[in-house]
């Protein structure tokens, strides 16, 4: 076990990487790891010929990874759009490892991201030292991966600017960087492409100009369709936490994950499981990724302070800080939840009773 | 001499597009097709320039209707293309199926009761229950039959072998896969081996057969004619009738809720238009129809979208994009990932909303041919989408296209919906029309009823006049048969109403459609109808009513009461609408007999006060003992409660407007003793929890500042200066829109 907190996705993939490289047949785009159909193997899991066992990556439509992992093949970029925690930035670290073998060339959008950190920046020292040279410049990770043949990755892209977006378009369309300082450019090796993430629920965030989206192709991923689905996906997700952070507390019980999906699930979509009872709808998103860290929380609650197995009272104060986004609002929606639905259900007393100690 | 066996999939465009090529190269002097030999008679329409597919040919048997098939063509159905062929070098063309006049006998399943849909029966959809195909796709390691077989045979360029292939994977199939007997496939078989010897016997030559794939096998091998003739022996029959009707594109997919059918007509006749199209085309067309809807597409947009769709396809290792591959291009690039814009498509391109056209001479029912005759003289043309009309009934033409659509819907022919229109007047009407083949299903079957639209309808409307034993039933008849002018049922029906309404003991009964009925002798005039033909019904009616409602309205349950009430409330209503001074009077004494009668519905009795008071029977001291007599304590609470509710029904707003009655509740009110008011109070709280909360408001400011405890206040006279006045009144006129 390495000391690293989290690793990346093709260091902690790194043997199913390479037996999908060995088993892979079919023809690779250029600069490209793993062929097409590879890589949608190794996001949506599967067994090879020789018998080894790909994991799922992403539990959902096999459709949208074969149109994201089309998009790539193509000189399109790709822009994964979606709610809070539904897996955007996972999967585009899982496509930039697949295809690149890297998925570290990333820039994280906020507010503050400027020009700099997409095209160059000077080293000021250097710059003063020797005037505008090739030395003086500073990599941006775009500008590494044009030249490398590789896959960028941009974090919240619609938190960038709209200034500062518009200078994706010359690198999107022209495939060119230009340096007019050293009256010279960057031109885009093959397999040099962009996976772009953005979240349609925040306030204030910059719309991409249309000129801008017209050079991504969007693939909206959706929040999980059934219930199984999200216990799959949550359970799969703490079970890996639970390896990495070496926790001492038991496996959590199925029981619990499907209670916690069932109480997000119903307060995200307005209505409960039997379909019977309309609820409000909290402020927050309540997204399956939301669950995974309530449910890690209640195992490291569970392992340091509880007696190792995981107890309705460990995950109570993780749900309420879920679901309690705005206090004075989600406060009276939770209340209502909690007596109307929650009180009503014989099996969940004990949860309950955890609800109403907090 | 050799038999040509083509095996086809019903509706498939690369199908067609082989039917076409290889009978141009074998040039056969023969072509059988599977369809059903009753309808080789109509054939030889096939080619004029009027009969535009998707149209169908309609079997059915002429004494009970309801049994009728329907087999549809579209331009790309290979067996249109083949009758086309045959009909373009005027070599013969026939049906080798069973015929219909054995297969409605055979099928014994219980057609009259059955809804369209279990009895229209589109031929293979006993092959698409097996679903064969689904083994030969599974195979092939396809998820989804239809698209293997899209890709493996429909989008497929080169033309070689293939059916030969079809044929001997079919037989493979058959020969592997354990299914049940079918007797009604072996006799279907056993026919189309019958007309294929016959064809031989014939003396022709070349004979091109074109049938469903499925069947291909059982044709190629063929056994001994004897053993086919014995199965074919003795098989009941019946007549038949068929003919040309236009069909929808909508009717040909799944959506319409049929079994067999396929899912994109629109696809699949662009494919046919353009089989070598890689996508380009098709997204031009999504790319215009978005731009149509307001929502900007470049021509770059096109091409990318082409490009990933191509990607997809390649990375699903098909050899071409697919449908499939096109829409998620389009989700991705055109729309932004949104599926609501992807929705438009489906319904425009993917379904398309196209209808058929036959020609007017083709033979079809007397009924069908004075409909269609309408519909051309009154302009209101078949449609597959839904098309609305604002009729406006003041002109002469918008009444006759009333009149007949009134006309179908009491037939049972549901072309249109009538909807409310908005705004004042009984002139106008809101229509929705939309056309739906299997309409010419109930046309036929109400072809007896008469050759001409008015006659059938008054025949049917006469027959159900007669059937009808509630006089609900008939006045609502009458209702739809005003409208529609059936002179001849309308005297029927009104005397069919007056003979129920003698008969009927039943006064709630009456009291249910006379306010109907004074609403048709109102305001039956815009429609120039005679309303003095209903207007004596409902004298003779209120006479009834007056007689034995006293009786009717004592020693009810508090449910019942209620119900009466609202009888009540309509029925005063009806008789303020009518303004017949003697009519009043009736009601007001039978009121009157109401609310004194001590054994009357405490409910019914208050309402009974108010409406004597409203009517100004009642007024003043007489109003305030009637009153006060029925809240006496002495009454029981609940009996009290009743009156007062009856009493204050409806009038939340009117105890605030009229001082008159105000003023007495106000009174009463106030001259009750503290422990009686404390004893009724609930009762009060009762009655006036049913007003709206603003009412209740008004209600207790009203009260608290005390207007009112007198009478109501005189009118002041106010000198005005006349002639001022009267020079303002052109402009008010101008305003209300008046022209004086």
């Amino acid at each position: 076990m390495s000391n690293i907190l989290r690793q990346h996705a093709e260091q902690l993939f790194a043997q199913e990487l390479e037996e999908l490289q060995k088993q892979d047949t079919e023809k690779r785009p250029y600069m490209w790891k793993l062929s097409p159909q590879a890589v949608v193997t190794y996001l949506m899991g599967g067994t090879l010929k020789n018998g080894f066992e790909i994991q799922p990556k992403y539990i959902g439509n096999r459709r949208l990874m074969e149109i994201a992992v089309a998009t790539l093949t193509t000189d399109r970029a790709l822009l994964l759009y979606g709610l809070p925690g539904t897996a955007k930035s996972w999967v585009s670290e899982h496509l930039a490892a697949a295809i690149s073998g890297d998925s570290t060339l990333i820039v994280q959008g906020t507010a503050g991201t400027g020009e700099e950190a997409i095209r160059y920046g000077w080293n000021y020292a250097r710059l003063l030292a020797e005037g505008p040279t090739p030395g003086a410049i500073v990599e941006t990770p775009v500008m590494r991966a044009m030249k490398d043949g590789k896959i960028a990755r941009i974090e919240e892209l619609t938190r960038i600017g709209a200034d500062v977006q518009d200078t994706l378009i010359t690198i999107l369309s022209e495939k060119t960087l230009p340096i007019p300082e050293l009256s010279s450019e960057v031109m885009a090796q093959k397999g040099f492409n962009i996976i772009a993430t953005a979240n349609n629920r925040d306030k204030g965030v910059n719309d991409l100009s249309s000129a801008l989206k017209r050079r991504f192709n969007t693939v909206i991923l959706p929040v999980p369709d059934n219930m199984e689905e999200e216990i799959d996906i949550v359970k799969r997700r703490v079970e890996s936490y639970e390896k990495v952070m070496d926790l001492p507390a038991e496996k959590p019980a199925l029981e619990e994950i499907r209670r916690i999906v069932t109480i997000f699930r119903e307060l995200r979509s307005g209505i409960t499981a039997d379909g019977k009872t309309k609820i409000k709808i909290p402020s927050g998103t309540l997204s399956t990724a939301e669950a995974i860290s309530v449910v890690n929380n209640g195992l490291a609650m569970a392992a340091y302070f509880g007696d190792g197995a995981i107890k309705a009272a460990d995950l109570a104060a993780g749900i309420i800080g879920a679901v309690i986004k705005d206090p004075v609002q989600d406060k009276i929606v939770w209340q209502e939840y909690l007596e109307t639905v929650i009180k009503t259900r014989d099996e969940w007393k004990d949860i309950y009773r955890a609800f109403r100690d907090l | 001499m050799s038999i040509h066996i083509l095996g086809i999939r019903h509706h498939g465009p690369g199908s067609a597009r082989r039917v076409r090529a290889a009978l141009e190269k074998i040039k056969p002097d023969i072509v059988l097709v599977e369809g059903p030999p009753d309808a080789d008679v109509i054939l030889e329409w096939v080619g004029h320039d009027d009969l535009k597919p998707p149209v169908a040919i309609l079997v059915f048997q002429p004494d009970d209707p309801k049994k009728a098939v329907f087999y549809p063509f579209s331009e790309f159905s290979p067996e249109w293309q083949a009758i086309l062929y045959a009909r373009k070098h005027k070599i013969p063309v026939k049906f080798m199926d069973l015929p219909m006049a054995h297969q409605f006998e055979l099928r014994h399943q219980p057609a009259a009761d059955s809804s369209l849909n279990n009895s229209v029966v589109i031929p293979d959809a006993e092959t698409l229950r097996r679903n064969p195909i689904a083994w030969l796709a599974a195979a092939a390691g396809f998820e989804e039959e239809e698209t293997w077989w899209e890709h493996e045979f429909e989008y497929r360029q080169d033309e070689e072998q293939v059916f030969d292939a079809i044929t001997e994977g079919m037989h493979a199939l058959r020969t592997d896969l354990p299914l049940p007997y079918d007797r009604e496939e072996q006799l279907r078989e056993a026919w189309m081996r019958k007309t294929i010897r016959q064809a031989e016997k014939e003396m022709y030559t070349e004979i091109a057969v074109i049938c469903g794939a499925w069947h291909a096998p059982a044709l190629a091998h063929m056994p001994k004619a004897k053993d086919d003739n014995d199965l074919l022996k003795g098989l009941p029959k019946v007549k038949t009738a068929v003919s040309w009707v236009p069909w929808t594109y909508n009717r040909l997919s799944y959506t319409s809720g049929y079994g067999a059918g396929i899912n994109s007509p629109g696809w699949y006749e662009h494919l046919w238009h353009h089989p070598t199209d890689d996508g380009t085309r098709w997204m031009a067309r999504v790319a215009r129809l978005f731009r149509e809807q307001q929502k900007d597409i470049s021509v770059a947009h096109v091409m990318e979208a082409v490009r990933l769709a191509n990607a997809l396809a390649s990375l699903r290792r098909l050899p071409r994009a697919g449908l499939e591959e096109l829409n998620e291009a389009t989700l991705s690039v055109l729309c932004n990932g949104e599926d609501i814009l992807v929705k438009l498509i489906e319904k425009a391109l993917i379904v398309s909303d196209k209808i058929g056209e036959v020609p007017i001479d083709v033979p079809r029912p007397p009924l069908q041919t004075d409909i269609e005759k309408l519909q051309k003289k009154l302009r209101l043309p078949q449609t597959a989408d839904f098309k609305d009309y604002t009729l406006d009934l003041r002109k002469e033409n918008d009444l006759e296209r009333s009149i007949f659509l009134h006309r179908l819907e009491l037939l049972g022919i549901k072309w249109g919906d009538r909807y409310d229109v908005s705004g004042r007047g009984t002139f106008k009407e809101q229509w929705r029309l939309q056309w739906d083949p299997s309409l010419s299903i109930d046309i036929i079957e109400r072809g007896s009823w008469g050759n001409t639209v008015e006659e059938a309808t008054n025949s049917y409307v006469k027959y159900r006049a007669h059937a009808a034993d509630n006089l609900k039933e008939v006045c609502t008849l009458l209702e739809s048969a005003i409208p529609a002018e059936l002179d001849a049922a309308i005297d029927l029906l009104i005397q069919q109403i007056n003979n129920l309404a003698a008969a009927t003991g039943d006064v709630m009964q009456l009291m249910t459609v006379l306010p109907n009925l004074v609403q048709i002798s109102r305001y039956g005039n815009v429609r120039k109808t005679d309303a003095a033909l209903v207007e004596g019904i409902i004298n003779g009616m209120i006479t009834r009513i007056c007689i034995s409602l006293p009786a009717a309205c004592t020693s009810l349950a508090e449910d019942a009461a209620l119900q009466l009430l609202e009888l009540f409330y309509n029925m005063n209503d009806a008789i303020l609408l009518l303004q017949q001074d003697d009519l009043t009077a009736q009601w007001t004494q039978t009121l009157s007999y109401i609310a004194h009668n001590n054994n009357t519905a405490p409910v019914i009795a208050g309402y009974a006060t108010r409406l004597l008071s409203d009517h100004r029977q009642i007024t003043g001291a007489e109003l305030v003992k009637a009153f006060s007599y029925a809240m006496s304590t002495a009454n029981a609470p609940a009996v009290a409660a009743a009156w007062l509710e009856g009493f204050l029904k409806g009038s939340g707003t009117l105890l605030l407007v009229d001082n008159d009655l105000w003023t007495v509740v106000n009174n009463w009110m106030n001259q009750l003793e503290q422990d009686t008011f404390t004893q009724l109070l609930p009762l009060l709280r009762r009655t006036f929890s049913g007003f709206s909360k603003p009412e209740r408001r008004k209600l207790g400011e009203k009260a608290k500042s005390g207007i009112g405890g007198g009478p109501a206040a005189a009118s002041v006279e106010v000198h005005f200066d006349t002639e001022r006045a009267e020079k303002g009144i052109p402009i008010v006129m101008k305003m209300l829109g008046i022209k004086s």
